[in-house]
């Protein structure tokens, strides 16, 4: 695809959708874990849906916080599938028992990820910060199996996780999981907190994506994904993307729970609210977002031959640990 | 006569802004092959289908034939029609072959 502003998608194809910022959890990696605000009602809610829907944008995510912990989350969903949308959602598992997974399969979900983040339990329940969070993670997945919802799995590469990422493929497979996403560390909130503690070196990025693509050219039985720009620099990266960089303001954009969107959950800039604001107004207009689709080569990327697949790398990370959206990505290992 | 119908579970949008400048482009001479007007995502990959990909597939909605269709499109290129003919067969045996349409 042409980077041209006339090129320019009518709306983005995902709205990556936190209801609530509520979560039963305090992973050490979590990108809002600090923030609060206020939560829209259910009618609210569908009056975005039907924005969304007049959009013609068709796929939402829920995530969160811990989308379980609203109640009319069956009713969201099942509204938004009559209107045209494709609904997924990600959770941590612990509140998706069988009665749960039953009403996600019957309100429409196409899909729905759980977050795990070790094979090991005492690890991920240290990470998530919960005792038996692995168990209740693991037979969500089942759960949801049996309910008939397919499932994903997400997974935040760290670093007590990025030597041993094809335990977490079996562990996906053995649970009849379709995709997994192997998903880059964000430093925000406590993401940023636990930085020094949890994300990988530049080299080591380099490293566990080498391996990460060689095993997913190998990898016939599940579908591996990975969300991050920088991997573009690599010559093993052979997919032709459409679009280059940070898909956040191109493809796809956030909301927060009060309605107000940024371009993606781990970039703080409020660009607009789609309750009070036109979105198309915000969508072709916003400074944020027009910058984020323009970026400018700066630092390291300065005369890189791979800024024009990379496009700098992830913006989000960029953001948190220089303030400039058009610093390279601090995963850079070039 | 059988007719062709997109996948139902291809998830697709046509980018009305997108075609319409690409309209004004080919007026203007430009080459607009690879500029696509309509997107389909297909387990998680997009992919994008130019102006006259993107019409065919707009039309294959199961209502007509692939005479018909070659009809409705007529109206809409001035191409030779022998030319015509073939692109399109050849477009939808792609996408058969692809599994992305098949017939009803």
């Amino acid at each position: 695809m042409s980077e041209a502003f006339t090129d320019l998608f009518s709306a983005p194809l995902t709205f990556n959708w936190t209801l609530s910022f509520r979560c039963n959890f305090v992973c050490a990696h979590c990108y809002s874990r600090f923030e609060e605000g206020e939560e829209l009602d259910t009618a609210d809610i569908r009056r975005i849906v039907d924005v969304l829907a007049e959009k013609k944008v068709p796929f939402i995510n829920f995530g969160g916080g811990e989308p379980l912990l609203r109640s009319d989350l069956f009713d969201i969903a099942t509204y938004a599938g009559r209107q045209g949308l494709n609904v997924s959602m990600n959770t941590n598992g612990w509140l998706l028992d069988g009665d749960a997974a039953r009403s996600l399969q019957a309100s429409g979900f196409k899909s729905v990820g759980v977050s795990i983040d070790s094979h090991q339990a005492a690890l991920h329940d240290d990470f998530r910060c919960q005792a038996g969070s692995f168990a209740r993670a693991v037979t969500a997945l089942d759960h949801l199996r049996a309910a008939g919802v397919k499932t994903t799995m997400s997974s935040v590469i760290s670093r007590i996780n990025h030597k041993s990422f094809r335990d977490l493929l079996d562990l996906a497979r053995n649970h009849g999981v379709t995709q997994i996403y192997l998903h880059n560390f964000k430093c925000s909130g406590k993401g940023f907190e636990n930085r020094q503690e949890l994300d990988l070196t530049p080299e080591e990025w380099r490293d566990f994506y080498v391996e990460a693509l060689m095993v997913k050219e190998q990898v016939k039985d599940l579908a591996i994904s990975f969300d991050d720009p920088v991997i573009a620099s690599l010559p093993q990266y052979r997919e032709n993307s459409l679009v280059k960089g940070s898909s956040c303001g191109k493809l796809s954009l956030h909301l927060r729970p009060n309605g107000d969107i940024t371009p993606c959950g781990f970039i703080p800039l409020v660009v607009g609210n789609i309750l009070r604001d036109d979105f198309d107004e915000i969508w072709y207009h916003s400074p944020v977002l027009n910058a984020m689709r323009s970026k400018e080569a700066k630092g390291k990327c300065s005369g890189c031959a791979a800024f024009a697949d990379c496009l700098g790398g992830c913006t989000a990370r960029a953001l948190a640990v220089t303030g400039d959206l058009e610093q390279p990505d601090p995963h850079c290992w070039k | 006569m059988k007719r062709p119908l997109r996948n139902p579970q291809i998830v697709w949008r046509h980018e009305k802004r997108r075609e319409e400048e690409i309209l004004k482009a080919q007026e203007r001479g430009e080459a607009v092959e690879d500029r696509g007007t309509v997107i389909l995502i297909i387990s998680g990959m997009m992919h994008q289908l130019n102006l006259v990909g993107g019409h065919i597939w707009s039309l294959c909605d199961g209502s007509r034939d692939v005479d018909g269709l070659i009809e409705a499109l007529a109206e809409d290129f001035e191409v030779e029609r022998e030319e015509l003919v073939e692109d399109v067969r050849d477009f939808l045996a792609d996408l058969e072959q692809r599994g992305w349409l098949s017939y009803v």
